[in-house]
């Protein structure tokens, strides 16, 4: 049967009652009436009509050679894989486990600040410097994260010079990243991070009391809050630049219903973004689960109730982004690549990310180093004073990992309308559900990235220009 | 066995089973509407008498119970699947198209 125009490849889903929403792998989307949607698939819209021209735009449909919108939608296809291109670039560095807070969500198998037996030794540095810019990436990012990086602040300053030596020789784009909870930065160290263009990532869950109650300080004589507040004054200081220092923040238990505090607080101590970000559920978040954790549900809830706070903040002329709305706003509105190695497809592990442990030990991500406190070794790639580059990032394992971590074929995502927007998370699916793949009907990373996605896409979908001029001004 | 609406049926202790006729329905249809329920409810699938059907048996998993709704829900669910694997097998292959031709720059 010769049918008047040719279906492209799309998605669907129910968006509410009355709509259906379409999307296509390259990330265009169109809400169609159930009576234009029952049109569409019989091949009964007038082709004249504006909604066809709208989804012939959008490369949902067409009436021309199919070649002509072959070639145009391969081209915004690699454009939004181009992130592929790269490979590895992000290296997480553990200098040392030694850290003075004890947050009640840690993750890591912290040690006393007096404790040295989990310090990375010059040798361990040398050849993880090594390893790293024997990677392909013309882009190179060295993070440090801990323990907090700072209680070993000669070897971070160690990794930094070797790394700069390295790249006078292999002249790739270098940058540095200390994640810290900033309470032990000196001014000589914020002088050293601000020479040697190390940005500072720090954490920030809320006010005073909701700070110091996630992430105390294990001297309990210590205000944590106090000392963060003086200690991010005096970074900007010296560096000159409000936006030097980025934070993050953690929602635990404590945290629900109280996301208006928490931004205001982020406004108070002059930040104009946040990432509202919820608990990961390895290590003692899974330990200690009934103690600080809470059903994604209510995650869910909060975050629309924080986004709608900034977009109303928005409104009244205070610019401040929500994060996590951003990277997704970026994926639906524009053709853009944005890799986020906790949410793409392929997944990031190990091709977008990687984490280096004290020891000299790989992981394609942080969580994988976790899973192996609890002798879990499934995402160790090699040790660098053992293997090589190419045995840890082109082996097996993480072929094995990558081919299971593309949500184009996974069950349940495969035909999920939201796909073009969403990503896999293979550590976190091990880790919760006890292999690879997962099972999407009762994941909590996709329960909370689909209800998130659709309330973006209602907000789009209401079309309130106000709300649509600050999503766009989020992703600029 | 309590026949609801065809091709609904009440099994004993909160069961239900749904006959599906293969003829409209395709097995992946069928199985990725599975899938999606797999979370609240025990499922199986089995071969009918009639070669041409097939027999869905749900069963209450924890506290959220089976009942005549449920099976109504998947019953739309499975017409949604089949349409995705209908248009998917007249479009599919436009799709391996475009993959191919976005790499074929690191193919050569
Ligand atoms: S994880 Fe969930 S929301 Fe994301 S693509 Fe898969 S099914 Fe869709």
């Amino acid at each position: 049967m010769k049918y008047k125009y040719t279906i492209l490849p799309f998605r669907f889903d129910h968006f509410n009652k009355e709509e259906y929403l379409l999307t296509n792998d390259v990330g265009e989307y169109i809400f169609l009436s159930n009576k234009d949607f029952e049109k569409f698939i019989n091949y009964e819209l007038d082709m004249k009509s504006d909604l066809f021209y709208d989804l012939a735009s959008k490369q949902i449909a067409t009436s021309d050679k199919i070649e002509d919108v072959v070639a145009m939608l391969a081209t915004k296809f690699r454009t939004k894989k181009s992130i592929l291109r790269d490979f590895t670039s992000l290296h997480m560095v553990v200098p040392t486990l030694r850290c003075n807070s004890s947050c009640i969500y840690c993750q890591v198998k912290r040690h006393e600040s007096s404790d040295h037996s989990a310090d990375m030794t010059k040798k361990t540095a040398k050849n993880i410097v090594k390893c790293i810019f024997e990677g392909p990436s013309p882009y190179i990012k060295i993070e440090f994260q801990g323990g907090d990086p700072s209680t070993d602040f000669e070897m971070v300053k160690y990794i930094i010079e070797e790394a700069e030596w390295q790249n006078l020789f292999k002249k790739r784009e270098l940058g540095f990243v200390i994640c810290t909870n900033l309470t032990l930065l000196t001014p000589e160290m914020v002088k050293y991070l601000k020479k040697h263009k190390c940005d500072i990532s720090t954490s920030l869950d809320g006010p005073k009391d909701l700070h110091d109650t996630n992430r105390p300080l294990q001297d309990k004589n210590l205000d944590h809050h106090e000392i963060f507040e003086k200690n991010v004054k005096m970074v900007r200081d010296i560096w000159g630049d409000d936006d030097c220092v980025s934070a993050l923040m953690t929602t635990s238990k404590y945290s629900l219903g109280r996301y208006k505090e928490i931004i205001d607080e982020y406004i108070r101590l002059g930040f104009n973004n946040i990432f509202l970000r919820s608990l990961n559920p390895y290590g003692f978040a899974k330990e200690y689960k009934e103690k600080v954790s809470y059903p994604i549900e209510e995650f869910v809830e909060n975050f629309k109730e924080g986004l709608d706070y900034i977009i109303e903040m928005n409104k009244k002329g205070k610019f401040f982004v929500e994060g996590f709305a951003a990277l997704l706003l970026k994926r639906i509105l524009t053709p853009f690549a944005t890799g986020f190695v906790d949410l793409q497809s392929p997944a990031g592990v190990g091709i977008a990310g990687a984490i280096y442990d004290y020891d000299g030990s790989v992981y394609v991500a942080d969580e994988g180093r976790m899973l192996a406190r609890f002798k879990n070794y499934y995402f160790k790639l090699g040790n660098v004073n053992e293997n090589t580059f190419q045995e840890m990032f082109n082996g097996n394992q993480l072929h094995e990992i990558i081919e299971n971590s593309c949500n184009e074929c996974l069950p349940g995502c495969a035909d999920c309308v939201f796909q073009p927007y969403c990503g896999a998370d293979p550590v976190r699916n091990y880790s919760v559900q006890g292999d690879v793949v997962g099972h999407r009907p009762t994941n909590e990373m996709c329960i909370k990235t689909k209800a998130i996605i659709h309330y973006l896409m209602e907000k789009l979908h209401e079309g309130d220009p106000e709300t649509i001029n600050i999503f766009w001004s989020w992703i600029k | 066995m309590k026949e609801l609406k065809i091709p609904i049926f009440e099994l004993s202790n909160n069961s239900f089973k749904l006959v599906v006729d293969t003829n409209i329905y395709s097995k992946e249809a069928l199985n990725a509407t599975c899938y999606k329920y797999t979370d609240k409810y025990f499922i199986y699938q089995k071969s009918a008498d009639n070669p041409n059907e097939i027999d869905v048996i749900f069963e209450t998993k924890s506290e959220v119970v089976v009942n005549e709704d449920t099976v109504k829900s998947f019953c739309n669910d499975l017409i949604d699947q089949q349409v995705r694997f209908d248009v998917n097998n007249r479009f599919g292959h436009i799709r391996d198209l475009i993959v191919e031709e976005a790499f074929k720059p690191v193919n050569k």
